[in-house]
């Protein structure tokens, strides 16, 4: 039931993109068409999905004060939670790099449409974000904290899904031209974003 | 040489800003902007790291390897923003507004900005440039932090700087404006008056 | 140099992540101790608005160390007690909780097994009156706080703070002094049942009698517009820190007042910043300051006579 709830309120109320506004940058400029963004999306929540999991193990026995203490006596009072920015953003890097050398070898196509994004995605906000809300919120065991990346993962998944829908449809729309493409969208975020925030009062 | 250290500084501020242009950097624009005095550290904090982290890389970049690139890169900017984040901790002056940011200092790692320009500039230009190129377009994003930021506590909170400005007239506060969202639509407003002033921006 | 090359590309990023190690270790540790005073000065001054010494802003401009004195000066012991009430061991002199240390105790405190070996700091001022803390969630992130109390149990002040509510809603804990306010004189029902609330913040707070003279329930304050699952956080960390300190406070009614409830000479004599700090409400100019105050009014609470009555020499007197 806890695990449950988490991954609910992960989804819509601690929604990455509409509650904490992480990982905008290719959220806006991949979701131009529904296909390549379903594909953005997957690709994130793989991403996410291995690495907080590695991320929760280095900070509860490397980084946390304290963490070191399995290693003996004298290592209890090490404090390294300053390397944690480092730390995070290196096990990010390396396991967007893996994603992209699967996705190169599995889905070739997928790899071309998805272009620089897929490197990107190693700066997506959402990824170290999720990682830093993590040691946040101090999840007591490895599986909430799967959970809870899942959960974020598929909230950014259906985020970006969403608007490309808007969007596609949105390209039959008379919009004023100095409002057209980007202008627009951000106001399509922005009104997403208020009625994301109807989920806030849910208490699970 | 000297017209083109001059579009390098005014490039970015207007006509090639990061935000509306470029559209880098949009996630921890919208956080710090709900008052103006968070904008303006946050503005400071990133136009110190794209400044900096632009010279180093751009010394190193004759000998950087290829294939990790993109850890380096992240590792150099990541010691920047621990920098700036222990420094802000540590002066009694500056403490309580790094305690405001807390989550989003970290989150100029991932701020595309400063990846984007070390990728697309520092790496294939002089140290000096890559200098001013990066404090030019952390000055740019600056701006329109500081604009919106501008509005947004006007109207959400009838301040600015916590200076009581519209609640001496009776003005009743706004707290939709607080709301996160409307950081983007103020954005996208932003996006249209520049579009509708530089008619070549606008998209097809 | 061929840069691509294997060996090349290990040795490199090896330097490059000693070297980066090395500087953010030394920064770090230099630094470690800066950050730790401005840590406990803000926490200091949290403790001391709550016991209405001054207000946060004050203690902001006054800067570390004369926070620190300040603290010194005023903190009459701080112990921890058990959740029977029975005091356990004094705490070192100067020893504060962050909040992190509070979040281990909330902790402790929510465990119903861990809960009953809780040790839980109380600091009791030398104006009479004892502050505790409390701890837990917020909307976005934790919410902690310190709440002071005179001998009968009864609220007498409170300061309150957060990590990341949103700015202009649920920070209003912090940044309204208003809200805050409106926690003075206010009674918790320390016998309430494990089912109802010890305090409550909910909309609308107490309600008053018709003529507004008299209030119906104890322990309620109203919430903040806008911010209700902040407000919620908030009125759940009360209820549960204060539920663990019930057993401290019944044993302890009617022991000594808190001072600052009383009509001190202060609170007829100051300026209007003063009236923040002083229940009494009333404000005046510094002319009725120099008439009305005594040498009393030099005691700590009255800090906001400033220099017109509080000479040096006149405090011997």
């Amino acid at each position: 039931m806890e695990y449950l709830s988490l991954f609910v309120k992960s989804i819509f109320v601690d929604n990455m993109i509409f509650a904490y506004f992480l990982g905008m940058c290719s959220f806006l400029a991949v979701s131009k068409n529904v296909k390549t963004a379903a594909g953005l999306g997957v690709a994130v929540i793989f991403v996410l999905l291995v690495t907080l999991p590695v991320n929760y193990l280095l900070n509860e026995y490397v980084l946390k004060a304290g963490a070191l203490s399995w290693l003996g006596e004298g290592f209890a009072d090490v404090d390294l939670s300053f390397l944690s920015f480092i730390i995070f953003i290196a096990v990010i890097a390396a396991m967007v790099q893996i994603v992209e050398m699967v996705v190169e070898k599995f889905s070739p196509s997928l790899y071309s449409s998805l272009g620089i994004f897929l490197p990107l995605i190693a700066v997506n906000c959402a990824i170290l974000g999720g990682s830093l809300f993590m040691q946040q919120k101090d999840f007591v065991n490895i599986g909430e904290a799967a959970v809870y990346s899942l959960g974020s993962g598929i909230g950014w998944f259906l985020a970006i899904v969403s608007l490309a829908a808007i969007r596609e449809k949105m390209s039959y729309s008379n919009v004023p031209a100095a409002l057209k493409g980007l202008g627009i969208t951000f106001i399509t975020v922005g009104l997403m974003g208020l009625a994301f925030m109807t989920f806030m009062g849910i208490s699970l | 040489m000297n017209a083109k250290i001059k579009e390098t500084i005014l490039n970015p501020i207007f006509k090639g800003n990061p935000i509306t242009v470029l559209v880098l950097g949009i996630c921890s624009s919208l956080a710090v902007t709900v008052t103006l005095k968070g904008a303006l550290v946050m503005a400071l904090s990133v136009i110190v790291v794209t400044g900096v982290s632009s010279v180093i890389l751009s010394i190193l970049r004759n000998t950087i390897p290829s294939r990790v690139r993109i850890i380096v890169q992240l590792v150099v900017v990541a010691m920047m923003v621990i920098l700036v984040d222990q420094v802000l901790k540590s002066f009694e002056a500056t403490y309580a507004i790094d305690k405001q940011l807390s989550v989003y200092i970290g989150l100029i790692i991932t701020n595309c900005i400063v990846m984007g320009r070390i990728e697309a500039f520092a790496l294939g230009n002089k140290p000096w440039p890559s200098f001013l190129d990066g404090v030019a377009n952390g000055a740019g994003y600056g701006l329109i932090l500081i604009v919106v930021a501008f509005f947004r506590e006007l109207l959400g909170s009838g301040t600015l700087f916590g200076f009581d400005i519209l609640g001496r007239f009776g003005y009743v506060t706004n707290n939709l404006v607080i709301l996160p969202p409307f950081a983007l639509i103020f954005i996208g407003c932003i996006v249209w008056l520049q579009r509708s002033i530089q008619k070549d921006l606008q998209e097809k | 140099m061929n840069t691509n090359s294997n060996v090349y590309t290990v040795i490199y990023t090896t330097i490059v992540v000693v070297v980066v190690a090395a500087v953010l270790a030394l920064v770090s540790q230099s630094l470690k101790s800066r950050q730790e005073a401005n840590e406990k000065a803000d926490t200091v001054s949290q403790m001391l608005t709550a016991a209405g010494f001054g207000t946060k802003a004050e203690f902001g401009k006054m800067g570390n160390a004369a926070v620190l004195d300040k603290y010194a000066s005023v903190l009459g012991e701080a112990f921890t007690i058990n959740p029977s009430g029975e005091k356990v061991a004094d705490l070192p002199s100067g020893k504060v909780f962050s909040p992190k240390e509070l979040k281990a105790l909330n902790y402790i405190i929510k465990d119903t097994e861990k809960a009953l070996e809780a040790e839980l700091p109380v600091f009791v001022f030398n104006n009479g009156c004892t502050v505790v803390p409390i701890y837990g969630a917020g909307l976005w992130g934790p919410v902690w706080g310190y709440l002071s109390f005179d001998g009968a149990g009864t609220v007498t002040g409170a300061y309150f703070d957060h990590e990341s509510e949103t700015a202009g809603l649920g920070a209003r804990i912090k940044d309204d002094p208003s809200f805050q306010a409106e926690f003075r004189g206010e009674k918790p029902v320390w016998d309430a049942p494990e089912e109802s609330h010890i305090f409550e913040i909910v909309k609308g707070g107490s309600p008053k009698a018709a003529d507004g003279s008299e209030v119906l329930e104890d322990g309620r304050i109203d919430a903040i517009t806008g911010a209700t699952m902040t407000s919620n956080g908030l009125s759940d960390a009360i209820n549960v820190w204060l539920r663990a300190y019930k057993a401290y406070f019944s044993a302890k009614a009617a022991v000594s007042a808190c001072s600052i409830q009383e009509e001190s000479c202060c609170c007829s004599g100051c300026e209007k910043s003063c009236c923040a700090t002083c229940p009494c409400e009333k404000c005046c100019t510094s002319d009725d300051c120099k008439v009305s105050c005594g040498p009393e009014c030099c005691s700590e609470q009255c800090g906001c006579c400033g220099e017109d009555c509080c000479k040096p020499n006149e405090v011997e007197e």
